[in-house]
């Protein structure tokens, strides 16, 4: 599943995220952060057995846990295809496809957020 | 393809009309017309094939329209016009504005995000823009401000005006330097990190007829899904360039537009803002190009890879930008192509996926007997057309003109309190750090000073800044006042070819600058 992580300033010394990955044996994949001592917030995936158990872990930690759906949304109103994103893209998560319409992958998104600055129209938008 | 003697028949516009309205006329697209001439060989092509229809949509700044909002009770002679807090240009005619798709919003909050494009938009989707004009006010027209509502409905005229649109191929843009930039070309990651194009290549209009034998003003087009004309060639219309296979290789051709904007369609034209640089109208246009005989057949069945473009640096701000390398609009549509041994990525900038849509669409007007071609007035030149550059009388002053104090130093194994007593002394707030051999090394200032004292820090190499960003000598005075507002600062240390530190320019010497100018103009 993916996650916003959300640290709040008294908690960012401590090893929450190595702590759950010791205990409950999980892929702990780090899609973006963005952390100081003021606190900050992290997108990850988590993958494993006991991804239920880790998450009641971390948020008992002090961690707070918004799973996400979908990290990228394009509004295909707005959206014209044009393909301004696409050398913008890190990850190579946007594609022209056979009918040259512009697609995103949001398996592969990782919602750093390029494309939505980007965009002339304003039709990306990343989950927060 | 160059055909040096047109063969076969040779077709009119008439001819074509007939068998339009006969309902036996053959329309392709010039996506198409590349596999129908190589299977069936172009005498065939151009004797079976009637028009061929051409498409683009993209970004297409030089629009605008010219709107009518009709007489108020009591009457304003319209000085200042503004549409939803964009300005429209009203030293025309009482009630008669021009607004330009580039204006950026008058409310800085807003800016380039809602622009003229974006009213041009919102107009042809029916909704509901505020209109406020003041006026200095005369005898026959005495109200000197209104505030209304308007919509498409209720405007005498909305035209559209177009005064340059559809370049004949144009320039690939790239990035050599260290940062971001944001163009009129999208967002050029630095270090060659992206490139982007504009041109729908084989789809495009200009590249299908690059010498003007079908086009000029009176050709009727597509035009944001309505119907529209070719008033002429556009600004900058440019036809000594230097071409391959008879396309050019950089921007030449352009066209003037016109179209009745009450008949547009929101699905072929969109407001748009270019991050960072400013709004944008993306224009959808499609030209039918009758066949007439061979040669313009052969024209028409240029592809992708026979469309060479020029990649170009754009990290260089001035007029002439230095090319990087040849490629074409195949290799470009591949997503990647190599500089310096490295594949970079590619962005169109224009919609391929739309520009098909709309030849698609004229296609099927001309098919359905909804659309005739019509034979232009006059065709566009198509020589002796250059495009001269603009002469600045009053020379750019550049870093090296200006009278700038004796620069003061410091060495980084100074002591905190020592530079703190050169800066009060002095009365300065920068204090460029250099090498025994006068080189830059950082950069410190006061307030990096006060902050150290906070933290109790002692060495100048511990508190000064590392990443310092430089004034050049033979720099234009402008491009720097540009460079302190883009990276907040207040001043930047001067360096000549070695890296040598001259002196040091602050928003101060600026200031005194623009002031001496005034006064001296007064």
């Amino acid at each position: 599943m993916r996650a916003w992580l959300r640290f709040s300033p008294i908690i960012v010394n401590e090893t929450i995220i190595s702590d759950t990955m010791k205990k409950y044996d999980i892929n702990f994949n780090i899609l973006r952060a963005d952390i100081s001592p003021r606190g900050g917030k992290m997108l990850v995936e988590i993958d494993g057995k006991q991804v239920q158990e880790s998450i009641e872990y971390i948020k008992k930690r002090g961690i707070e846990v918004n799973p996400i759906k979908k990290v990228v949304k394009k509004d295909d109103e707005k959206c014209v295809d044009c393909g301004a994103c696409l050398s913008l893209c890190p990850v190579k998560a946007i594609c022209v496809m056979d009918d040259w319409e512009i697609g995103i992958d949001d398996q592969l998104c990782i919602g750093c957020g390029f494309c939505t600055s980007s965009c002339p129209m304003k039709a990306i938008s990343v989950m927060e | 393809m160059t055909i040096k003697a047109p063969g076969g028949k040779m077709k009119k516009i008439e001819e074509i009309n007939q068998k339009i309205k006969d309902g036996d006329v053959v329309v392709v697209t010039a996506a198409e017309m590349i596999s129908v001439v190589a299977e069936n060989g172009l005498k065939k092509a151009a004797e079976e094939v009637d028009v061929v229809t051409t498409g683009t949509f993209g970004a297409m700044c030089s629009s605008g329209a010219f709107l009518n909002f009709g007489h108020s009770d009591p009457p304003i002679k319209m000085y200042k016009t503004y549409l939803n807090n964009v300005e429209a240009y009203s030293g025309i005619a009482a009630v008669d504005a021009y607004l330009g798709a580039s204006q950026p919003n008058r409310n800085p909050e807003i800016g380039i995000d809602y622009g003229g494009a974006h009213i041009i938009e919102d107009l042809i989707r029916g909704k509901e823009i505020k209109l406020v004009a003041e006026a200095y006010g005369t005898d026959c027209y005495p109200q000197k401000k209104i505030e209304t509502y308007i919509t498409m409905d209720k405007l005498n005229q909305a035209i559209m005006v177009n005064p340059r649109n559809c370049y004949q191929n144009y320039a690939v843009a790239t990035n050599s330097t260290d940062e971001t930039l944001y163009t009129y070309m999208g967002t050029l990651l630095p270090k060659f990190g992206n490139i982007t194009y504009s041109s729908a290549g084989q789809l495009s209009p200009l590249l299908n007829d690059p010498y003007f034998e079908t086009i000029g003003t009176g050709t009727k087009i597509f035009l944001c899904g309505g119907e529209g004309f070719i008033i002429g060639e556009g600004t900058q219309h440019a036809t000594e360039v230097e071409r391959m296979n008879d396309v050019p290789v950089s921007a030449a051709g352009t066209l003037m537009l016109k179209g009745d904007m009450k008949k547009m369609d929101p699905d072929y034209v969109r407001g748009a803002s270019m991050p960072k640089y400013g709004p944008t109208l993306y224009t959808g246009v499609g030209v039918p190009i009758p066949i007439l005989n061979e040669q313009i057949a052969a024209r028409t069945a240029i592809s992708d890879e026979n469309i060479t473009c020029r990649v170009i640096d754009y990290g260089i701000a001035r007029r002439s930008r230095p090319v990087v390398r040849e490629t074409n609009y195949a290799e470009l549509k591949t997503g990647e192509i190599e500089i310096n041994g490295v594949e970079i990525p590619t962005s169109p900038l224009s919609s391929y996926k739309k520009a098909e849509e709309i030849a698609e669409e004229l296609k099927e007007w001309i098919i359905n007997g909804k659309f005739y071609l019509t034979n232009p007035v006059e065709k566009l030149p198509s020589k002796d057309h250059f495009v001269k550059p603009l002469e600045i009388k009053k020379p750019s002053i550049l870093i090296k003109d200006i009278k700038i104090k004796p620069v003061i130093i410091a060495r980084p194994t100074e002591k905190i309190n020592d530079v703190a007593k050169k800066l009060v002394e002095n009365s300065i707030n920068h204090l460029p750090v250099v090498d025994d051999k006068g080189k830059l090394m950082g950069i410190v200032t006061s307030w990096d000073i006060a902050d150290a004292v906070a933290r109790g820090k002692t060495d100048l190499k511990d508190v000064m800044t590392k990443k310092v960003v430089i004034a050049r000598e033979e720099e234009p005075v402008d491009v720097i006042a540009r460079r302190i507002d883009k990276y907040e600062i207040s001043g930047l240390p001067i360096v000549d070819k070695d890296n040598k530190v001259k002196g040091m320019i602050t928003t101060e010497d600026i200031s005194r600058l623009i002031g001496e100018s005034s006064r001296k103009n007064k």
